[in-house]
């Protein structure tokens, strides 16, 4: 019946499932048995979910709560680099002893712009490639009554298979690979930088003179070191690239949007590279980890790459 | 700190090592880069006899033979130079300086440079109280342009707070040559009492100076033993930088040793957190202090 049952034997896999639901009683009839179940074949089970459905969830479960480990969303889903980041440790971490990870993962998606929207669809995606070959079992629950609907719409885009309330899962035909998935938003336009941002200039190669730019147009901020630092290291990192793979030269943007910073780096060439910095790069590779990193220590990174050229924006939290 | 290799007539500098590797290297580039320039070169070794100076010096491909042949290279002890007269004698040493930069001048060389073991101070020796009054005054000998001295100061053996009077009677101190040395990139190499080797890392380390650092850290992988990375005066280090000295340390540990990383940033520390790259098998990060 389950999907684990069938995998019996065969070499890990990622089961990656949404589950749409509709009421309390939906979210229970498909969480319970998967919690149950992992349990009973020795599974490691996290489930990541929002205070109330933790509440539903451990109720249910009654004793046997004390052995699945809760994490509320607002905490684990802070960036979509970094939520890659900490279930790619989990799984790390309880490979030994488990026969394999289960989650629950429902992400928040409430409070969040559309660009923010956009990059933690895209998150849902980049899942796929990225656990590809693990030995994991990945379950997304999407509140409908909550979610916005083209949010929901993307979940089926995103997920291979869907699981009925009932506990089957069956393909989800709406489902494209992440390699070719593309969120409706990356063919618009970023919104362009205000009038007077706190830095705009071109670079070439000369990295040090772009650092010393950086962080000086920073300066007013008042960020910390540490801050400026990681700020600094992000933006060397893609101004490296462009520097490298663009043609050598591009343009540098930079202003304060609230509590973030926000860092446009255009060049002219076009980004080849499938699903970019989502992965890390082979465990034996020297290059190629800049993109990879930047993602883990940014709130969210967004790239726009075409005939016309790549623009990569970086948002930093200030503080 | 300067390096040897810009050590010219007129100083008067001091090397302080805790090895022979260094003092070996410091030394021996002294006196190639004094005959490839012309000038006499005169070596005072606390050694009961030069031969052992001779012998690391045609190692380090001086030709020694040639060199002595014709008087360009003399190797003295310091019973033979600094205490001939049975005791040291800071004015009698002096005025054998300048007689011998005379005759230098007249037998055609560039220039004197000499270069002495110290440590014979430290025995009961008459006058030896007088090396640090010696030391002061003979800068404006050397300061006249006609030569120039490496006076080399083993700190196993002298006390530090002697040594402190010693090093400041100099107008400057020396090292090793710098491994990397480019507009943004400096690495300077010494060696720990141990025979560790010791990198100072200074200024940046990005695409741009990133085929200076891979050198550096071809030479860490090479040196046969644990390697102390000092990086506090490191300004910044990219990812690439920082993945190459993960890999290295990994090399370093394979052969059963380690880097050992000194005075990294908080920043270094979260990124190699967040790489898992601080599991590298050769790697410490020492919990010191950045100065």
């Amino acid at each position: 019946m389950s999907a684990a049952a069938a995998d019996e034997g065969a070499p890990p896999r990622l089961v990656h499932h949404a589950l749409l639901y509709g009421s309390d009683g939906e979210f229970l009839s498909a969480t319970e048995p998967f919690c149950r179940e992992g349990l009973a074949a020795g599974d490691r089970v996290l489930a990541v979910t929002t205070a109330a459905n933790i509440g539903l969830l451990r109720a249910a479960l009654g004793g046997d709560a004390d052995r699945v480990e809760f994490a509320e969303a607002a905490d684990w889903y802070d960036a979509p680099g970094r939520a890659l980041a900490a279930y790619d440790r989990y799984v790390d971490a309880h490979r030994n002893g488990h026969g394999r990870m289960r989650v629950i993962g429902e992400a928040a998606w409430h409070g969040r712009s559309a660009a923010e929207d956009a990059e933690w669809i895209r998150y849902e995606s980049v899942l796929n490639a990225a656990f590809a070959g693990r030995p994991a079992w990945i379950l997304c629950p999407y509140d409908e009554r909550a979610v916005p609907g083209h949010i929901v719409a993307d979940a089926r885009r995103t997920h291979p298979e869907l699981l009925t309330p009932g506990g089957d899962a069956e393909p989800s035909a709406a489902y494209v690979e992440p390699e070719l998935f593309a969120c409706e938003h990356d063919t618009l336009p970023l919104p362009p930088p205000p009038a007077h941002p706190l830095a705009d200039f071109p670079f070439d190669g000369d990295l040090y003179f772009m650092r010393r730019a950086v962080r000086s147009a920073l300066a007013p901020l008042g960020t910390s070191e540490e801050r400026v630092g990681l700020l600094l290291l992000a933006v060397n990192e893609v101004v490296s690239n462009a520097v490298e793979h663009g043609g050598g030269h591009g343009r540098l943007v930079l202003w304060a949007d609230g509590p973030v910073v926000v860092c446009d780096v255009t060049d002219p060439g076009q980004m080849k590279r499938l699903l970019p910095g989502y992965l890390p790069p082979p465990p034996m590779s020297a290059r190629g980890h800049g993109l990879w990193v930047v993602r883990r220590l940014c709130e969210l990174v967004q790239i726009r790459s075409g005939d016309q050229g790549t623009q990569i924006r970086l948002h930093m939290a200030r503080g | 700190m300067r390096q040897i290799k810009d050590v010219r007539l007129g100083d008067h500098v001091c090397l302080t090592f805790a090895h022979e590797t260094e003092q070996r290297a410091v030394a021996g580039a002294f006196v190639s880069d004094g005959l490839h320039r012309g000038e006499r070169v005169m070596y005072f070794t606390d050694e009961p006899a030069p031969d052992g100076v001779l012998g690391w010096l045609a190692d380090a491909g001086v030709d020694v033979a040639g060199a002595t042949a014709n008087g360009r290279l003399e190797v003295l002890t310091a019973a033979g130079s600094y205490l001939s007269p049975g005791r040291f004698d800071p004015d009698l040493m002096i005025a054998l300086l300048r007689d011998t930069v005379g005759d230098s001048l007249a037998a055609g060389f560039t220039g004197l440079r000499v270069t002495g073991e110290m440590s014979w101070a430290l025995r009961e020796v008459p006058g030896g109280d007088m090396l640090e009054d010696y030391e002061r005054r003979v800068t404006a000998l050397f300061a006249e342009g006609d030569s120039a001295a490496l006076c080399q100061y083993d700190t196993r053996l002298f006390p530090a707070p002697r040594l402190g009077e010693l090093t400041v009677c100099h107008p400057g101190d020396v090292g090793m040559n710098a491994l990397a040395e480019d507009d943004r990139l400096c690495v300077l190499p010494s060696y720990r009492p141990g025979g560790e080797l010791v990198l100072r890392v200074q200024g940046m380390i990005d695409r741009d100076s990133a085929p200076a650092w891979r050198a550096v850290l071809e030479h860490a992988a090479g040196a046969g033993g644990d390697v102390w990375m000092d990086i506090g005066e490191l300004e910044f280090i990219d990812v690439a930088g920082t993945r190459a000295l993960a890999r290295t340390a990994g090399l370093v540990g394979g052969a059963g040793h380690r880097v050992r990383v000194r005075h990294a940033t908080p920043l270094l520390r979260r990124l190699l957190r967040l790489t898992g790259w601080d599991g590298a098998e050769g790697l410490s990060i020492e919990e010191d202090v950045r100065p």
